[in-house]
């Protein structure tokens, strides 16, 4: 293997402007439609294929859920933390990728680096 | 391939579109009339169970009237390359569940004159269905009867919730008109309020999701009310389509149904087969939602049990949150052909099959 082989290429996603918390933004690389959204702490790229039936997984609302609990309340948290698949509704971390009820079916999930203003995927192959 | 969509949602911005169809006497109804939301809103006796997320999916968002075509369009018709989609209307089922019968069936005939109207011109893959209010079977086959003849209308819809099961000789005057005119009778998920209270068996449950999961019991009702107060015989070449009420039910109520007929059928004389044989024969079911356990064979065992290469019919319930793709929708390969669109030419008579089956090959 060689260096540059090994290097990580990184290809323009979008305008740091273009993206805010909660509201995402799509955006076509190749043949490729990725959703990138603004986190509290950061950014993330979901490929916006659910994992689950193939729907457009990152057109969905960006929302919270509900904790788990031992009786009838309901503590909302994780506020904007997770996609709601928008054919299905299944519930995915924008983070990780992992679907809240099945964590071995995953979104795909692709790093981000921010540059100035400019986003910045690792397409990965 | 030649695919036919069994189910596919027609929705309005606002149920405003129906007062040109509505005459003025409904017309006050529905523009000065309580209402169960805001202006434009259609008046039903609600279903307890609201959906926590909205029934549509979040990737369609119409903004006018003509987007509610524009996006079924593109992101249905042409992106699945379907060849005819039977529209389903939407809140028009629900006029069922309304107390005033007069006033229900003012509703169904402005949706149906609407559809007419606004929704077949617009693109010849589009097939309708005629909305009756089952809450006055007599009404509901007078306007069977008004547009019957149509050539676009390919069946005749009620919603599943129903006052009793449909089989009751109550509502034979519907099949009666269905038989004349030459169209099937259909039922779908809803109707699940007002004066259709038996929505849940045992009493009603108080999620929605669960709810939903339980949508298959009144079809179950349905389909051995209509099996046992012998409709088929009466009608032996009526089409019963269950839509959006599951599948994989069916092959254990017609063991059951079987096996209770072949000791009492005593209480039936006038049925001449089995209650399997009649199923096979005259009633057929949409496909979504269908069941999703972990080993598909499981699921295709129990289908091979229903005749499902013969008995189920493709439907997606496009715009709805539990769509079904036509690119994957799990069935046994060598049923495809059959279960996309062949079958749905059995059965919808109306569809001109040598335009649709050119398509096939």
């Amino acid at each position: 293997m060689t260096a540059t082989a090994t290097a990580t290429a990184r290809t323009f996603a979008c305008k740091v402007a273009e993206v805010a918390v909660g509201k995402p933004r799509i955006v076509t690389i190749g043949r490729i439609s990725v959703g990138i959204f603004q986190l509290d702490d950061g950014y993330a790229a979901l490929l916006n294929i659910c994992p689950h039936r193939a729907g457009q997984l990152c057109e969905g609302p960006v929302c919270g859920t509900t904790r788990h609990t031992d009786r009838a309340e309901f503590i909302y948290e994780r506020a904007g933390e997770l996609i709601r698949c928008a054919w299905h509704g299944w519930e995915f971390d924008i983070r990780s990728g992992k679907c809240l009820v099945d964590e071995k079916l995953k979104a795909r999930i692709f790093p981000v680096h921010v540059d100035g203003e400019d986003i910045y995927l690792e397409m990965g192959r | 391939m030649l695919i036919v969509d069994t189910d596919v949602h027609n929705y309005w911005s606002s149920a405003e579109v129906l007062l040109p169809y509505l005459e003025p006497y409904w017309r006050d109804f529905l523009v000065r009339g309580e209402k169960p939301g805001p202006t434009g809103s259609f008046p039903h006796g609600h279903r307890p169970w609201l959906h926590p997320e909205g029934f549509s999916r979040h990737d369609i968002k119409p903004e006018s009237e003509e987007d509610n075509y524009l996006i079924m369009k593109e992101k249905h018709l042409d992106f699945y390359d379907i060849d005819v989609a039977i529209l389903t209307a939407d809140e028009p089922l629900e006029a069922s569940t309304l107390a005033n019968y007069h006033y229900a069936n003012a509703l169904v005939k402005a949706y149906n004159d609407y559809m007419i109207d606004w929704w077949l011109p617009k693109d010849r893959r589009l097939k309708g269905s005629i909305i009756i209010s089952p809450t006055d079977p007599h009404g509901a086959a007078a306007e069977i009867r008004r547009l019957g003849g149509h050539k676009d209308i390919v069946q005749v819809l009620a919603s599943h919730g129903s006052q009793r099961p449909y089989g009751d000789p109550f509502y034979h005057p519907i099949f009666e008109a269905c038989a004349e005119v030459g169209l099937p009778f259909a039922i779908h998920f809803g109707g699940q309020g007002g004066v259709n209270h038996n929505a849940v068996a045992s009493g009603p449950t108080a999620y929605y999701w669960e709810t939903h999961a339980l949508l298959s019991q009144p079809a179950m009702t349905h389909v051995v009310s209509m099996i046992s107060n012998g409709v088929f015989e009466k009608y032996p070449d009526l089409y019963f389509i269950v839509i959006e009420c599951g599948v994989s039910w069916v092959p254990s109520l017609m063991w059951r149904l079987d096996a209770n007929f072949k000791a009492l059928r005593k209480e039936t004389p006038w049925l001449k087969m089995l209650p399997s044989e009649y199923c096979r024969r005259n009633v057929r079911f949409s496909t979504q939602p269908l069941e999703q356990p972990q080993n598909v064979k499981h699921l295709w065992e129990t289908l091979e049990h229903m005749d499902g290469q013969n008995t189920l019919l493709f439907a997606s319930d496009y715009p709805h949150w539990d769509f079904d793709a036509p690119t994957n929708l799990h069935i046994p390969p060598a049923w495809r052909d059959k279960v996309m669109g062949l079958n749905a030419l059995e059965v919808y008579k109306r569809i001109d099959a040598p335009a649709a089956t050119a398509r096939v090959a």
